[in-house]
Formats: C-alpha cells, structure tokens, sequence
C-alpha cells in the first residue's frame, strides 16, 4: 500500500498538468464558438486544384 | 450533411423560389444549377471560381440571397480605409491592424469556413477567425499590403455583409467575466473530482475501518487539493460579500462565504491537529455548482449584450467639404465651426448647420417622429442624422459633431438612466431577510452550545452553516432568470438587463412611440382611383416610372407597385414641387393638387398626389403610414390585461388621434419633444409602472427612464442601446410573450424559494441540535439545488 505515497502525488502533477492546459485553452479563446470545430474536419483542403483540372 | 432539399424550382443557393423568368446557372460540380438572381449567380460562381463548393455539400442552411455589388455600395467601403475613420474600430500595431467585423448572414459552421478561404487567398492577410456563434470575424492583416475594404469587398462577394460595430463597454466586461469565471469553474470542477475520490475512501473509514496513517495522508492530499478552490475559485463570493458588508446591506454571498471559509479553516485545523471532521469535498462541490450557477447566468446576459451590440454598427460618417471651390471628401468628425459643406440629394446630413444655398425637403424623423420631409430653404437650421431627399445643400457648420442635437438627446438619455426608479426586486428581499435570520441562528446556536458544551459550539454552528444550504437558495433566482433568458433568446427577445422578468409583473402602463413603432415607418400605396382611360395600374406604372428620380420617401411606395417600365423622356424634379415628364409627347405631371393645377383637391388625413397627363387628371394616389399587424394585437392584450395605454409622439398631424382611436388606446400626446417625453413619463411613473416601447432617436430619453423600455431591431442605434429590452424582427406581440414569460419565471423563482425555505426549516432546527452528520449535510445540499434547478428548467420549454 505504501505506493500510493508516490502514486498519488504523481496524480496529482497530472491534475495540475490538466489545470494549466484548460487555463491555456480558456487564454486562447478555444471556448468561444463551441458550434463550429467539430464540422471543421469535413471541408476538404485541396478542391481547389482538381476543380482546375476539370476545366 | 445537408438537411435541407433544394429543388429545381428554388434557388440552389438561397432556397427562394425561382421566378419563372429568370435564368441565372450556375455549373457546380458538373451540374447545372439555377439560381433566382444575378446577385445569387455571382455568389454561387465565386465560390466555384474559388474552389470552395464543399461549401454546399456540408452546409446546414441555406444561403441569404445574394446581393448585386453596386458601384455606390463599394465607393462607400472605401470610406473605411481612411485614417480618420479606422481609428473608431482598428488596434494598430505597427503595421498590423486588427478589426472585429460583425456579419450578418452566418447561419452554419460552412459559412465561417467559406468566408476563412475566401479571404485567406488575400495577400497580407495575417489571421482570419470567423466565429459562428457571435455572427462575427476577427481579422488581423499588413496594412501596407491590404486595404479594409478590400476585405469588406471579399466578404461580400461570397455572399456576407460585414461591417465595423461598436462593441458597447458592459459587453467587454462580460466577456472578461466568463472567461475568469471558466477557469475559476475548471479548476474548481477538476479538483473536486480528485477530493470526492478521497472522499470516498473516507467515507469507506466509517464502514470498514482504515489505518490512522493513511486517513492522515487522505486528508493532507485533500486539504491540497482543495485549498486552490478556496483561495481561487471562490475568490468571487468573497468579493461580493466584502462589497456587501461595505454597503451595510446583506446579500447571499455572505452565508455562503462563511460556511466556505469556516468549513475549510475547520477542516484545515482538523486535518493539522489530526482531530475532528473534514469538509474539504463538501465545499469543493459547494464551489463548483455555485459558480456553474453564476456562469450560466453571466453566459445568458454575455449573449444578450454581444447581440445587441452586433446592431450597433459604424457606418462611416463623411462630408464634402468646399473649400475655395475646391470639393474635397473628409471624415465628419473633423469639420471645424464656420466650415461649409456640401450634401447632396439622398444622403444624411453630418452635423448641426445652417442652410446657405439650396432648397430641399428633409427628412427629419428620427428626431421627431414625423415622417413627411419638412420643407427647408436659406438659413433655416439642419440636424445631424436627419436625410436631405430632394436637392443639393450647402450647409455652413454650426456646432462640433460632439456637440450636435443628437449628442444633447444622448446626455438627456445618460441622466434619465440614472435617475431611473428602481424596483425591489423579490428575491433580493427574500434573500436579505433569510440571510439575517440564518446569521441570528447562527450565532445563537454557537452561544448555546458554547454555554452547554463549549467543544462542540465551533463544529455545529459550522454544520449550521453548511446545513441550511445557501445553495439552493442562491442558486432559485439566477438558474430561473437564466432559462427564462435562454428561452426568450431563442424566440427573438434580447434581455439586456435582468430585472426585467420581474418589474414586468408590475407592469401597469404601456407607453407606445407612433411611427416605426406601432406603424411601419414607411409609405404605402393606400388607394389609387383612376379618372381616365388608364387602368390603374397603367397609372401606377407611370408614376412610377417618374418616381424613379426621386429620392423622397414617396417614390419608395410606387417601386414596390411597379410592373411594366415605361418610356417617358425630359423628366424633372421639383424638389417641393413633383415631378414631370413627357409621356408620347404630352406633359405628364405628378405632384401635389396646385402643381398639377387640380381646383377641387381630395379630401383625405392622407397624404395625396395627383397624377395629370396634359392637365387632365389621370389618378389621385392616397399614401400613408399603415399600421402593423401586430399593434392591433398587443392593444387587445393591454385592454384584456387592464393595462393602460398611451400614445406619446412627436408627430403633430391629426393621424395620432385616428390611430389612438383605432386601436383603442386610452390617452394621446403628441406633438412632444424629446424632453417633454421624458417629462410626460416621470408623470406617469410617479403613481404607476411604466413599459416604454420605441424606436427612435427622440425616443432614447424616455426608453432610459422607463421602468422596463422596449426597442425594436429596426430602430435607432441610440434607442436599442438605452432600452431593456431588444425585440428581433418587428412583431409586437413579442411584448405579450414577454410578459407571459415573465410571470412564468416569477411563479418559478417563487416555487424555488419556497423549497429552499421549506428545506431550511426542517434542516435548521436538527442542525442547531447537532443531528446533522456532515455526509447527510452534503446529500441535502446536492438534493435540494437539483430540484431547484431542474424546477427552473422548466422554463427552457
């Protein structure tokens, strides 16, 4: 049982590992527009130059 | 993706139906598409031209209907390039500008994209950010190698309308708050999750039984973890409660900072002493609900105040200055007293002046309210704001752009806000009364204990404290006010401030502004009667057709009728006069009965003109303002309600009286200045509460001094801005919504309290006996905020 001695305070690195990143997320407006990231992966990058093929 | 049809019949790019003549293609993907416009077919063949068609495939709305990019439209965007202006919107830094734009027209995650790759291919662009939510665009970009308006010009290529706004000052503070609160709330959320664990293994204690040396070690890593949220997280309540005890007045921020602050220092000196209770998990989840509570809240009315300031765009005020016969084009706000400027037909006069050459009909009613343009010549005065329609006009400038008539009618609207009469609001009061009487207990609890046994006096005040739960309590009135803002949202309501779901109860008076408000605002085509052998709409054709120099409010009434385009040659406008013209070679005439030489002109409140060909009359036109639809219903509301209704205009034509008496209002006042609005309403407010709606400029005073003021989205920026109230779209019945809503939301704040309350009394008296073991304190916390909540969720239906 005596490894939770070290286990926990690793633990707890990671929870203030976790703080930091959501401070840094909150910082750099990741919460602004919850609409919109997650249809962000469907538009395609490079249309652009099969439509010049086509013509 | 798409859960939309397009149709052959419909636009594929804004969804309207086709018209039947119409052939507008364009080719997407190997398919021909129709399209109900040229302003469509420009859009949809940008975006093909761009390579941008996954556009249509992933979006989840339809379009807005494209507009054609007329020359005037794009030498007016590039006003915004100039120095003077930008300084309004733009952050400069070095050679990066950064502008907030608002858009309208953004309806799905595809348009944000759309417009980030449309204006990504400009060079010297730097960062791009569209955010759907907020309908607006960051954009940071190299000055030297890009102008705005050419930006502004991309935009509106693919189908958006962009402008610079004004973002108003509470919003910013708003905005700042959320984000303090999120990490105040993140941290509080990811910590309290790592205490319940501990929490756990300490409740198991009570069960099974756990070496001393590991309940240790829990409570060491618990008082870590949940120090952060006290010191951080719950910074806020400490805050408020300091500015209460300041303000000798007692608000639920109180009890809730010290139950935090006295659980923890207890449970602290528990955990040091190795003796006692601890709290840590209990004031930790304490915390978490109170601040999702205050974000939800804060979130609702963030919303409300970005939209409305979404509204509030700067259109770039210019003057044509003469200058030793020189005309040169300068921003308005740098004209000096005793310049002289030009303005031609058509466009807004920029500042407070003096005519010296010219004669021209202005339209002045957004300062009065009254619609028809007032006949002005040589050395009468102009305002700022007001529309020059028929002529040309040199004006010599009379006062600074800061010291115009519309700035005098923006201070009268700052000190009637301030003089605004408050509502007690109920569950202030309520609040405040509990509060005193839990702090008595309180005291009382820790006295008697300390008098029977004095080491358990400290540990049930503080059970006391936890006990009584302040969390439902303080979570009753925003939770409700926030679904109830949430829900009018949605429907077009904008709260902006949110003591309005409350005083509108009380609501026993409602004051109503005429034109724009309670009417359209604008003329149309009431009668025509024809005399000849022309049909009527002949007759409307024609005058049309002469109409279309004009730039009065009049010839907007005849476009919309117009079907056929007729040939007519020589045509004239006399401003103040009509318009003539030659129609296969006779005069054609239209105008008023002395200028069309009509002897017996018609009687009629409306306005008429009179349209002769070869001096025999053809038709007489009747024009008029025409009531809303939904000013017929909001009267039947108020008389059915027993409220008491006012029309209160700055109109002086006996059209007041005839709309008063037709929608069965109770009392008329026109003819009134802005001041003599705000007068006439503190007379109202002395023995009655008053809802203002309006819409003007003149308005503005009287919206700020209202008990409760409504403005309309089609209004004046000055009115939206110093109104409670926004209503989307011009229905007046929204009022009536409103008010239901309100009293919902009163009826559930209510219902709330009174389970807080009932709560209380059946929890305190055990808690003062000591019967309240710490996890049952916790379980009927956590119970009791969630029936409060899910009560006021309710009110999201």
């Amino acid at each position: 049982m005596s490894i939770i001695y070290v286990l926990i305070p690793i633990a707890m690195l990671f929870v203030a590992i976790a703080v930091w990143v959501f401070f840094w997320a909150v910082k750099s407006d990741q919460y602004e527009d919850l609409d919109r990231e997650g249809i962000n992966i469907l538009f395609d990058e490079d249309i652009e130059v099969k439509q010049k093929d086509d013509k | 993706m798409a859960s939309f049809k397009t149709t052959n019949n419909n636009c594929f790019h804004c969804g309207e139906p086709n018209p039947s003549d119409a052939d507008f293609k364009v080719t997407i993907k190997g398919e021909i598409k129709q399209m109900c416009c040229p302003g469509c077919e420009a859009v949809a063949q940008t975006i093909v031209d761009s390579g941008l068609t996954s556009y249509y495939d992933h979006r989840s709305e339809t379009a807005e209907k494209g507009a054609t990019l007329v020359p005037e439209q794009l030498s007016q965007l590039a006003h915004y390039d100039l120095e003077q202006i930008q300084e309004e919107f733009i952050k400069q830094d070095a050679d990066i500008s950064e502008i907030t734009l608002t858009v309208e027209g953004i309806t799905c995650a595809a348009c944000a994209w759309l417009i980030e790759k449309q204006l990504r291919q400009l060079s010297g662009l730097q960062f791009i950010n569209v955010n759907t939510t907020l309908h607006r665009v960051v954009i940071r970009w190299n000055k030297t190698q890009l102008k705005l308006s050419s930006i502004l010009t991309e935009i509106q290529k693919v189908g958006y309308k962009a402008y610079p706004f004004q973002i108003n000052q509470q919003e910013a503070l708003y905005s700042q708050q959320a984000k303090s609160y999120l990490r105040r709330l993140g941290l509080a959320g990811i910590a309290t999750m790592q205490v319940m664990m501990f929490a756990i293994a300490l409740y198991a204690d009570l069960f099974t039984g756990m070496e001393e040396e590991f309940i240790h070690y829990f409570r060491w890593v618990s008082f870590i973890l949940a120090t952060p949220v006290l010191l951080y997280s719950a910074q806020p309540f400490y805050i408020n409660a300091w500015r209460n005890i300041r303000n000798r007045t007692l608000g639920m921020d109180i009890p809730v900072s010290l139950a935090l602050l006295g659980a923890f220092i207890a449970s602290g000196y528990a955990t040091v002493m190795g003796v006692g209770e601890v709290y840590f998990e209990a004031i930790s989840m304490f915390t978490f609900l109170l601040l999702l509570g205050r974000l939800l809240e804060l979130r609702a009315r963030r919303k409300a105040s970005e939209t409305s300031s979404n509204l509030l765009r700067l259109l770039p005020s210019m003057a044509m200055l003469i200058e030793q016969d020189q005309e040169t084009l300068i921003p308005a706000k740098t004209l000096t007293v005793g310049q002289i400027i030009l303005v031609k037909a058509g466009e807004t006069i920029p500042v407070d002046g003096t005519i010296l050459t010219g004669i021209s009909n202005i339209e002045e009613s957004m300062l009065t309210g009254e619609h028809l343009p007032v006949h002005k010549g040589e050395h009468s005065p102009v305002f700022a704001g007001t529309v020059n329609i028929t002529s040309p006009l040199t004006i010599r400038v009379d006062k600074l752009a800061q010291h115009s008539l519309i700035s005098d009618i923006i201070h009268l609207q700052d000190s009637a806000q301030q003089n605004k009469p408050k509502i007690e609001v109920v569950a202030d009061l309520v609040s405040r009364y509990f509060v005193g009487a839990l702090l008595i207990v309180a005291l009382c609890t820790y006295i008697g204990w300390y008098i029977i046994e004095p080491s358990q006096a400290f540990w049930t005040t503080l059970s006391v404290l936890v006990a009584t739960c302040p969390c439902a309590l303080s979570l009753a009135t925003p939770t409700a006010l926030t679904c109830a803002t949430a829900n009018l949202n949605k429907q077009g309501i904008l709260i902006k401030q949110h003591h309005v779901l409350e005083t509108l109860n009380k609501i026993e008076h409602m004051v109503f502004d005429k034109t724009g408000t309670l009417t359209h605002g604008d003329f149309v085509l009431l009668n025509s009667t024809v005399y000849g052998q022309y049909s009527k709409q002949q007759c409307i054709d024609l005058a049309s057709q002469l109409e279309k120099v004009s730039e009065h409010p009049i010839s907007l009434a005849f476009k919309k009728q117009q079907k056929h385009s007729v040939q007519l040659s020589e045509v004239i406008n006399l401003p103040g006069q009509g318009l003539q013209a030659s129609y296969q070679e006779q005069p054609l005439k239209l105008g008023h009965a002395q200028f069309c030489g009509i002897t017996s002109p018609l009687n009629s409140k409306e306005l008429v003109i009179y349209l002769t060909l070869n001096n025999q009359l053809l038709a007489t036109f009747e024009l008029g303002d025409t009531l809303r639809k939904s000013a017929h219903d909001i009267s039947h509301y108020c008389q059915s309600n027993k409220i008491e209704t006012t029309l209160l205009t700055g109109d002086i034509s006996a059209k007041s009286e005839e709309v008063a008496t037709l929608l069965g209002l109770d009392n008329v006042s026109k003819g009134v200045t802005p001041q003599g609005k705000l007068k006439h309403l503190q007379e109202i407010q002395q023995s009655q509460q008053v809802l203002m709606v309006g819409d003007g400029i003149n308005d503005a005073p009287v919206l700020a001094g209202a008990h409760v003021s409504v403005a309309l989205a089609s209004g004046t920026d000055v009115a939206k801005n110093s109104a409670d109230v926004i209503l989307l779209g011009e229905d007046l019945n929204k009022i009536a919504t409103l008010q239901k809503t309100a009293q919902k939301t009163t009826k559930i704040i209510k219902e709330n309290l009174a389970w807080a309350i009932g709560y209380n009394l059946i929890i305190v008296p055990l808690a003062v006996t000591g019967h309240v073991p710490p996890y049952i304190a916790v379980l009927g916390m956590s119970f009791s905020s969630l029936i409060v909540v899910s009560n006021s969720l309710r009110l999201l239906k």
